[in-house]
């Protein structure tokens, strides 16, 4: 029992258990010495839930160790930069501030909110896939649909965040983050945030779909919404002081040389990603806030009764939930632009198109939230500036595309093709899918009859599978040896790759069709008349196929880390500076700094040098 | 005017911002009550938000290039944090964009029933305490630990004194006015500014309390004083989002 409380997730975890149940146990005191009800259909009423679950993430974070060097500088204290980590895994349970633990933390903790979000998936993919009841209940539906939505946003927030922890320092030659604490700090806010998320379910569930409209989600009904929007807001935290510690790091922790475009183009893609989770990610956070507040006070911000106006609440939302879907793909497409010249060994063509596409995605991302409401009753003078504006994101993303192709041009790739290079060239197949099905959704006429069809449902996918999805994978493939010293198994990858590629490209290809012809998206059943069934049979086995080809990765990935192929050297005969060094990465990165000299992706010409290690 | 180094004059700066804020303070409270013109008052908050953000908050030190090479110095990180405190404040102020993006959208241009010359005091009171906030900082820099502690708990109480002034009579007599949080969007909307504001402000006095206490310990000195800085900084940052809030909440 000691050993166990000595591992610091558990004791966080058993820290948040009482935190909240103090918490329940103080609000419900008070309204039972006030003479209020304390109790409802969900035990305590949710006042008493959504102030446990506050003190609880309090009570995690400070118990579990991630802030004792703040509680010691609040003492008046000083504290080393660096900690002993415990040895072996027991290290990723606990509040390392190496950056290279962190981006681990955070991508096993993407990969399992991944694995979470995607069962639930399947759970309501077979529930569709015959006309009528089978096994759920409509309110399950609803509550599955609406956590694999923010499950999977929350995963990817992790994926992105992971990708960025691990490799920015690598990339620009730091030796760690510019607030290793702050770092820690941001990993561990999503472990309560998850729980939270999750507890909803027990809590009467989620039936608003991930974006929580009110007035739905003001149902009183239910508590399940109010841990929802907690949850979102503890993970919204984590995103926003992950960003400000990745611009910081950045700004000011370049290695010598490393002018603005001599900067890798995924720390452009990085950079351009926290501008937008560093800013928009508030205004998710009070629209979030307000109908709590709605819930919890009655303050009416959305509730016409009282004079307020449920299309504020999509404006604040959408805010924030528009570029945040850039936020999700901009590392994995910068990912894409900076493995594409290793695998094709030549220069990446644009290099500084590639660099501000990325800036312009970003601030264009922007102006473009209200296309999300073309039908929701906004003002209507409003749809074709947003229309306008919306078509104009295509101007940036089309750079990328160009660069792409222009650096596949006549490129020379090794056969057989490496397990990253294929995930590279599938992310760039099916983010052109999800591109090039953008524009009829932004175009006002078209956007009216497609608005919350299965074909938005098929569009996004594409965007976030070509965008995050597999870019992340191409990432893992190609930066595991880094992290461990060994390879991925290359026979289970190509079985983890030619199984997603198609049955995801059916999959998508299916919902946009069956959307097309009038299948409306978050419904428990649809009209037998319409002739689906086959389709959404189709669906359901491609879904699972899906699956299947994660379940491969996952089992590749444990078997890997201990049994995989040892690969110490510059696996890819790559210029980039972290392969320059054996792996795995040392405990403080490079021993000896490095100085840039040369262009970066000038793959094939002969003499050319990218980084120089400084003797000392 | 010039940025000056030496004590006195330093100090004496802090005092004409000071006299500065308080003269634009009044001209603002009689454009409001004699002739309510939005773009006026606007144009008087964003010159009082610049006052306070460039002499007191000193965002020139951003651009600051006399850190030196050595990653390790004191120097660097300081300039390092600095950077990290205003990426902080660059994303709060979202939150309160927002809000008063919301009251725009719910009210209009309506103005809540609230007692004016109780909003004139409680902002005075904060404008004071940024003044007091100044000269602690400053008395600090210079090395002069007994006035910066003196001054560090001028503004610990003026603050209280303003969270006292906002929920203990604001809120109370807002109440009598009409103004309550579940009966229409007004009252929502005004607890939701003003509370978020006071969360900001109560914040501010937990750090000012733990920079206090450290200072009395001896923790800082004329060299390194980040937490003083830090503290000062947010304080300010608080004092400029109330500009914005008092103008939003009471006048428009």
């Amino acid at each position: 029992m000691k050993k166990f409380y000595s591992v610091p997730l558990a004791r966080g975890l058993v820290w948040l258990t009482i935190g909240l149940a103090a918490g329940i146990a103080f609000v419900a005191g008070i309204r039972l010495a006030l003479g209020l009800p304390a109790a409802s259909n969900y035990l305590f009423t949710e006042h008493a839930w959504v102030f446990g679950g506050v003190v609880g993430t309090l009570a995690f974070l400070a118990s579990h160790g991630v802030m004792s060097d703040w509680f010691k500088w609040w003492r008046g204290q000083e504290t080393s930069d660096h900690h002993d980590d415990p040895a072996g895994w027991l290290k990723y349970l606990g509040p390392s501030l190496d950056h290279k633990v962190i981006g681990i933390q955070y991508t096993v903790a993407a990969l399992i909110l991944l694995v979470t979000g995607g069962t639930f998936a399947l759970i309501f993919r077979t529930e569709l896939s015959f006309e009528g009841q089978q096994f759920l209940q409509p309110g399950q539906y609803n509550t599955l649909m609406s956590l694999h939505g923010m499950i999977m946003i929350v995963s990817i927030l992790l994926g992105i965040a992971g990708m960025m922890n691990y490799l920015v320092p690598l990339l620009i030659g730091a030796p760690d983050m510019a607030f290793p604490r702050l770092n820690a700090f941001s990993f561990w806010l999503v472990v309560p945030a998850s729980v939270w998320l999750l507890l909803s379910m027990p809590l009467g569930g989620v039936e608003a779909g991930w974006t929580g409209y009110p007035p739905l989600s003001a149902n009183p009904s239910i508590v399940g919404p109010q841990m929802f929007f907690l949850g979102v807001f503890v993970a919204g935290w984590s995103s926003i002081l992950g960003a400000l510690n990745l611009i910081a790091t950045v700004v000011r922790m370049r290695s010598k040389g490393m002018t603005t475009f001599r900067v890798p183009i995924f720390v452009w893609a990085a950079i351009a990603t926290s501008l937008i989770s560093l800013t928009a990610t508030q205004l998710i956070g009070l629209s979030f806030q307000m109908v709590m507040f709605q819930r919890l006070f009655g303050m009416g911000f959305f509730d016409p009764a009282k004079g307020g106006n449920p299309i504020l609440f999509q404006h604040l939302f959408w805010f924030y939930s528009h570029p945040a879907v850039y936020l999700f793909i901009l590392p994995g497409l910068g990912v894409i632009s900076e493995l594409l010249p290793v695998f094709v060994r030549k220069p990446l063509f644009g290099y500084k198109w590639v660099a501000m596409s990325s800036l312009g995605i970003a601030l264009v991302g922007f102006l473009v939230w209200a296309h999300h409401m073309f039908t929701s009753g906004m003002n209507e003078y409003l749809r074709v500036p947003f229309m306008y504006s919306t078509l104009l994101v295509a101007v940036p993303t089309g750079v990328k595309f160009f660069s792409w192709v222009a650096t596949l041009w006549k490129g020379k790739v090794d056969h057989p093709m490496s397990t990253a290079f294929l995930f590279v060239v599938g992310s760039i197949v099916v983010f052109l899918m999800g591109g090039l099905t953008g524009p009829p959704n932004a175009t006002v006429s078209t956007n009216l009859h497609l608005h919350d069809t299965y074909w938005i449902v098929g569009h996004f996918h594409d965007t976030l599978f070509g965008g995050f999805v597999f870019p992340f994978f191409a990432a893992l493939y190609y930066w595991f040896p880094k992290a461990t010293g060994r390879r991925l198994d290359e026979k289970l990858g190509r079985w983890h790759f030619w199984l997603i590629f198609p049955s995801f490209v059916i999959l998508t290809l299916g919902m946009m069709r069956i959307g097309l012809l009038g299948m409306r998206r978050r419904i428990f059943d649809y009209d037998p008349a319409l002739g689906f069934q086959t389709w959404h049979i189709v669906l359901t086995v491609a879904a699972f196929l899906i699956a299947i080809s994660v379940l491969i990765f996952i089992i590749n990935l444990v078997q890997s880390v201990k049994r995989g192929e040892s690969a110490t050297g510059n696996l890819w005969n790559s210029r980039s500076p972290e392969w320059q060094v054996p792996s795995p990465m040392p405990a403080h990165n490079y021993e000896t700094p490095f100085e840039v000299v040369g262009e970066p992706y000038d793959y094939g010409l002969p003499g050319s040098k990218y980084v120089e290690f400084v003797k000392k | 005017m010039e940025h000056t180094t030496d004590k006195k004059s330093a100090l004496s700066q802090g005092v004409i911002i000071f006299i500065y804020l308080a003269i634009l303070t009044a001209l603002e409270f009689g454009i409001a009550i004699a002739l309510p013109n939005v773009v006026l008052l606007l144009l008087v908050a964003v010159i009082k938000a610049g006052l306070v953000a460039y002499y007191y908050m000193h965002i020139y030190r951003l651009a600051r290039e006399d850190a030196g090479e050595d990653r390790d110095s004191y120097a660097y990180r300081l300039a390092t944090n600095r950077l990290g405190l205003w990426l902080f404040l660059l994303s709060d102020s979202f939150v309160f964009g927002g809000l008063l993006i919301s009251r725009i959208n719910l009210l209009g241009l309506e103005r809540p029933a609230l007692n004016q010359y109780l909003g004139l005091f409680v902002t005075a009171v904060l404008l004071i305490s940024s003044f007091s906030m100044n000269r602690a900082e400053t008395s600090i820099e210079h090395g002069d630990k007994k006035n910066f502690l003196f001054w560090l708990g001028v503004t610990f109480v003026l603050g209280l004194g303003f969270v006292v002034g906002v929920v203990g009579g604001e809120w109370q007599l807002a109440k009598l006015e009409g103004v309550i949080a579940s009966r229409d969007v007004v009252g929502g909307i005004f607890y939701m500014m003003t509370g978020m504001h006071a969360f900001h402000v109560t914040t501010g006095l937990i750090f000012i309390f733990l920079v206090w206490r450290n200072g009395r310990r001896g923790y800082f000195t004329a060299e390194k004083h980040w937490g003083v800085e830090a503290a000062a900084v947010y304080w300010h940052f608080v004092d400029v989002v109330w500009l914005g809030l008092f103008l939003f909440v009471y006048w428009l």
